[in-house]
């Protein structure tokens, strides 16, 4: 029981992980807050059922196109937050919210409103601990999560471009006049965030049921995650995500699945509360209307 | 203004006699006099959700208010008494209530802050509203609320649980209420209050407005309204469900809306109500059945993007 519960926790803390990274990564380099993360991740996953359904792929082989796709449409996305203007905060979470909600119609025109689940076995692959079991959609999404953010960790930890971007999340001022194109970070960043949509979609799409309106939960947790961890510290993520996730279950478990959705919303308004500037904490507040 | 006699608000009391006088005179197609109908409630919220606004807080939860409204009203009607007055006083109450408790326990947020913790208190009614089985009837829904009911003035007997035409003059008196209260949120000297709130807090504490007291005042009166018009919406559609009446669309139409109409015009969201809301319905739903909502989308990231002042300030 405990040990099932264990195994639950640690592969939904790493999917939320993979979930918060991308959007961290995005509001740390350039702070614009992308409400339409979470229907990015379910239209990657849509992208993968279609695949698999329709062309009769396999799991692994939609993965590599899914994060192409979604590079291409955050780079795409970067072009027109570029154009917005003061104050810019508020104004692309304004904007994200329109292009979320694009989304949500696009997947409601293609897909319709039925909810829908990338098959996946029940069966356990092992079972440590005797009773508990490990089935293969734990080991996809607890491999492939904990390899983006290892990928992630030691390119922004031991590359140059890492370096410039940390140097850009910590002081935008004083990178661009220690010659770093701030606006190709930028560029950069919201790539990375798409590959990581493009990878998170697929195992969305196994983990829990795809539906146009879904992608509200998810965007609430990689806000969550991003306030509590602070920008750009992977290792405060991680950590944040696996309370998250094991809130979320414990929720599940004492009140019923269909309470879990109350707690990142909870979580949020205390956390936000509590920091109520806390996304840039000990720089300038955040610029208001 | 002064320079162009002819002004955008000339154009809109022009628009506003058309529609009055349009059922009346010609023979019409039941479909856009009740297109029209929604149009106008969903006018009202738009002028509720910029009271909000108007003060300097961008909202992106007002569906929290509309379902409640809705669902104050809805339960009223069936475990309480099904007159009009004391569904709709529920509604708002309840509307109130939750608007009041955010108003207060949300006051020194701003901003994108302020923004995204009203996302998240959406979800606190709509999980009640869709687990609370044995009071509201879970993700089913309430259904059979009665109509609007029939009214006797003298010898004459109006019945708008029925006829399309008395739900759209009774709808059309609906906005003119809410766009006075609009006006004077902009044109008086509590609109000057919040417009000195909106532009500097402190400077306008230092003057003598009272900053917390009028935040809380106007979030508590937008969030009343908004229920008010979600207590209709349960009685001129006959069902409730939790993710219709609190769905994120019903957050996002106010705001698009206002930004397309205009926000600080007192006209301004009742425009882009009459402007949007009818062509999505009647020119955009039947070409596109699933996914015509994309245009409100389109539509906030045109406005954002290229007219950030809005419709009515291109004629000045």
């Amino acid at each position: 029981m405990w040990a099932q519960f264990l195994i639950g926790v640690l592969s939904l803390g790493f999917f939320y992980t993979l979930t918060a990274l991308g959007f961290s990564l995005i509001f740390g380099v350039t702070h614009a807050f992308n409400l339409a993360h979470g229907e990015l991740i379910v239209l990657s996953g849509y992208l993968a059922y279609g695949l698999m359904k329709a062309y009769g792929w396999t799991f692994w082989m939609t993965l590599p196109l899914c994060m192409l796709l979604l590079t291409g449409v955050l780079v795409a996305m970067h072009q027109v937050l570029k154009k917005v203007g003061e104050p810019f905060e508020l104004n692309s979470l304004v904007m994200t919210f329109g292009m979320a909600l694009i989304a949500q119609n696009v997947m409601l025109f293609f897909f319709s409103a039925d909810y829908r689940l990338i098959p996946s076995s029940e069966a356990a692959v092992f079972s440590p601990f005797g009773r508990a079991s490990v089935t293969e959609t734990h080991l996809w999404t607890f491999g492939l999560s904990s390899a983006a953010t290892a990928a992630v960790f030691l390119m922004l930890h031991h590359t140059f471009l890492g370096k410039a971007l940390r140097a850009t999340i910590q002081e935008r001022e004083a990178a661009r006049l220690a010659g770093i194109h701030v606006d190709r970070m930028k560029g950069v960043a919201f790539a990375i965030g798409g590959m990581l949509i493009g990878l998170a979609g697929p195992l969305f799409g196994r983990l829990a049921y795809l539906h146009p309106a879904g992608g509200l939960e998810a965007t609430l947790i990689a806000i969550v995650i991003t306030i509590f961890a602070g920008v750009g510290h992977i290792r405060s993520l991680l950590l944040g995500a696996c309370i998250l996730a094991a809130l979320e279950s414990g929720a599940a478990l004492v009140l019923g699945t269909n309470w879990r959705e109350l707690v990142s919303a909870l979580i949020l308004i205390v956390l936000l509360l509590w920091k109520p500037h806390g996304l840039l904490v000990g720089k300038r507040s955040a610029p208001e209307l | 203004m002064k320079r162009h006699p002819i002004s955008s608000s000339a154009v809109f009391w022009a628009v506003i006699l058309v529609l009055a006088a349009w059922p009346l005179g010609t023979a019409h197609p039941q479909l856009v006099c009740r297109v029209f109908t929604m149009a106008f409630l969903y006018a009202v919220v738009a002028m509720a959700w910029n009271l909000t606004a108007l003060s300097g807080l961008i909202s992106l939860g007002h569906a929290a208010y509309f379902g409640l409204g809705a669902y104050g009203a809805a339960l009223m009607d069936h475990y309480g008494s099904g007159h009009l007055a004391a569904t709709l006083t529920a509604g708002a109450l309840s509307a109130g209530l939750y608007g009041a408790l955010c108003a207060a326990v949300f006051r020194n947020l701003r901003g994108a802050t302020f923004a995204l913790v009203t996302l998240a208190a959406v979800e606190i009614p709509k999980v009640i509203a869709d687990n609370w089985e044995s009071v509201t009837y879970g993700s089913l829904g309430l259904v059979g609320i009665r109509p609007l009911p029939l009214v006797r003035l003298g010898s004459v007997a109006i019945d708008f649980g029925t006829s399309l035409t008395a739900q759209y003059y009774a709808l059309l008196l609906l906005l003119f209420a809410g766009t006075w209260i609009h006006g004077k949120a902009i044109h008086s000297r509590w609109g000057w209050a919040l417009r000195a709130v909106r532009e500097d807090e402190q400077a306008a504490g230092v003057l003598g407005v009272p900053v917390h007291l009028l935040r809380w005042t106007v979030m508590t009166l937008s969030a009343l309204l908004t229920g008010l018009c979600g207590g209709l919406y349960a009685h001129l559609h006959g069902f409730v469900e939790p993710p219709v009446v609190f769905s994120a669309h019903l957050s996002a139409i106010p705001l698009v809306l206002s930004i397309l109409g205009g926000r600080f015009r007192w006209f301004g969201p009742a425009l882009g109500a009459l402007v949007l809301y009818p062509l999505d319905q009647l020119v955009l739903h039947p070409v596109l059945p699933a996914g015509h909502a994309a245009v409100y989308g389109l539509v906030i990231v045109g406005s954002v993007l290229f007219f950030p002042k809005g419709l009515g300030s291109w004629k000045k």
